[in-house]
């Protein structure tokens, strides 16, 4: 199947993409030739795209040492996105409203997004420094396991729901606190936490579907 | 639907434009039911029996009739005043209305105008507050104000179990989960005031 009829089904699968690496300038390839370029194993592509289809996969589609390292690059791409790209376009839009308007709940709002913000750059953080090369180390060191004092299961209960809270500021917008028109602002910021809401979504699904199995399944083995 | 009726009041001391208006309602797809007053006295004695939405007024009434107007709007706060200008109005008479339209506007124009005002209305007041009960409203306001469950559970003399229970049932009926967007819930609900909350501290 060509991705570029993929992309036109579902253009979220453009993240997916730039998750991976991938160009954006597709022509005319299928997923698998361009899987084969970029050397991923093509049903983990899939398997991940399918997540953003909302289909979980049925086997957990790691297959090699290698398939790990491009989950964890995966993984550390999106961190980029959300640092780089999504959290600071959000900050703007909210501190845009609070100027517009001077209703003292926008203040408050603010610095309800800026506390969550530096809870996730800490989240990120633990993720980028300690979490992925715990599974990048213990791979390479699959003789002597228990020579890592860090676990899949210290990873999974730190590994906290981050999602939760941009779901309350997407709650109070739509319900509750009470704006005046600035339609183009509003819209703009909730399409913008919906964006981020889905892709934390699917970036938790993917280590808990995925990630932590396969490290459990390793360390029994 | 009965709820959606309008009962409209209309205040034209014109016998024409009266008729006119009454032409306009009738045909048009609002279901209204109209009655003619002569004077703002007659106004609230109906008021006293009969629930009215809308007064259609030629603001040249209203001179002079501010404490009328404000009286009526006190003891019916769902009550609109929309203004059918004949001539030129003073801007003491325009403060009082909520809306207008002049003799020169076309039929829809006019149904518009009354529609948005008549059915608007019951936008401005809040919607009930996601049936929070009692207990849950004392909880909600310790929690944020950033005690603990078991500094809640023991002011409220129930279980910590049952603090959590209501923490619970907070989050479900408001979609709300954390501490800090349960506080700008409390605010926009007017549960606690803003100033209870340090702006300050970080």
């Amino acid at each position: 199947m060509r991705l570029f009829d993929l992309i036109e089904e579902n253009p979220s699968l453009l993240l997916v993409m730039q998750h991976f690496d991938f160009d954006f300038r597709v022509g005319d390839l299928t997923v698998s030739q361009l899987c084969k370029e970029k050397g991923i194993n093509e049903n983990l592509f899939i398997s991940i795209a399918n997540l953003y289809n909302g289909f979980k996969p049925k086997e957990n589609p790691i297959d090699s040492v290698d398939d790990v390292k491009q989950i964890v690059r995966f993984l550390k791409n999106s961190h980029d996105y959300y640092r780089n790209d999504k959290y600071p376009q959000i900050n703007t839009y909210i501190k845009q409203l609070q100027e517009n308007h001077p209703e003292k709940e926008l203040k408050l709002l603010e610095r309800f997004f800026n506390e969550y913000f530096a809870e996730v750059i800490d989240h990120l953080d633990y993720e980028d420094n300690v979490a992925f090369p715990y599974f990048i180390e213990f791979l390479g060191n699959r003789d002597n396991p228990k020579s890592n004092a860090y676990s899949a299961q210290e990873y999974s209960e730190h590994h906290t729901d981050i999602e939760l809270k941009i779901k309350d500021i997407k709650n109070l917008l739509l319900k509750y606190v009470s704006i005046n028109d600035d339609l183009n602002l509003r819209r703009k910021l909730l399409f913008s936490l919906c964006e981020l809401e889905y892709d934390l979504y699917i970036h938790s699904l993917i280590e808990e579907t995925i990630l932590i199995p396969f490290g459990y399944n390793m360390e029994k083995a | 639907m009965n709820r959606q009726r309008l009962h409209i009041a209309i205040m034209v001391h014109s016998q024409i434009i009266y008729e006119g208006l009454h032409a306009v309602l009738s045909r048009s797809d609002i279901d209204c039911i109209i009655c003619k007053v002569d004077s703002l006295q007659d106004l609230e004695d109906i008021l006293l029996s009969r629930k009215v939405d809308l007064l259609i007024i030629n603001p040249l009434l209203l001179v002079n009739r501010e404490k009328d107007v404000k009286r009526i709007r006190k003891s019916h706060p769902h009550f609109s005043i929309v203004g059918i200008h004949l001539g030129i109005v003073d801007n003491h008479s325009l403060a009082l209305l909520d809306s207008s339209f002049t003799i020169f506007d076309t039929a829809e124009q006019v149904l518009s105008r009354l529609q948005k005002t008549g059915t608007g209305g019951e936008l401005k007041f809040p919607s009930n507050d996601d049936n929070l009960t009692e207990r849950e409203l004392d909880v909600l306001t310790q929690l944020v104000h950033g005690y603990s469950n078991k500094e809640i559970a023991d002011s409220l003399n129930i279980s910590i179990h049952t603090v959590v229970t209501h923490r619970k049932n907070i989050a479900t009926k408001t979609g709300i989960r954390s501490q800090s967007g349960l506080t700008i819930y409390a605010i926009t609900k007017k549960i606690i005031q803003i100033e209870d909350v340090d702006l300050q501290s970080h």
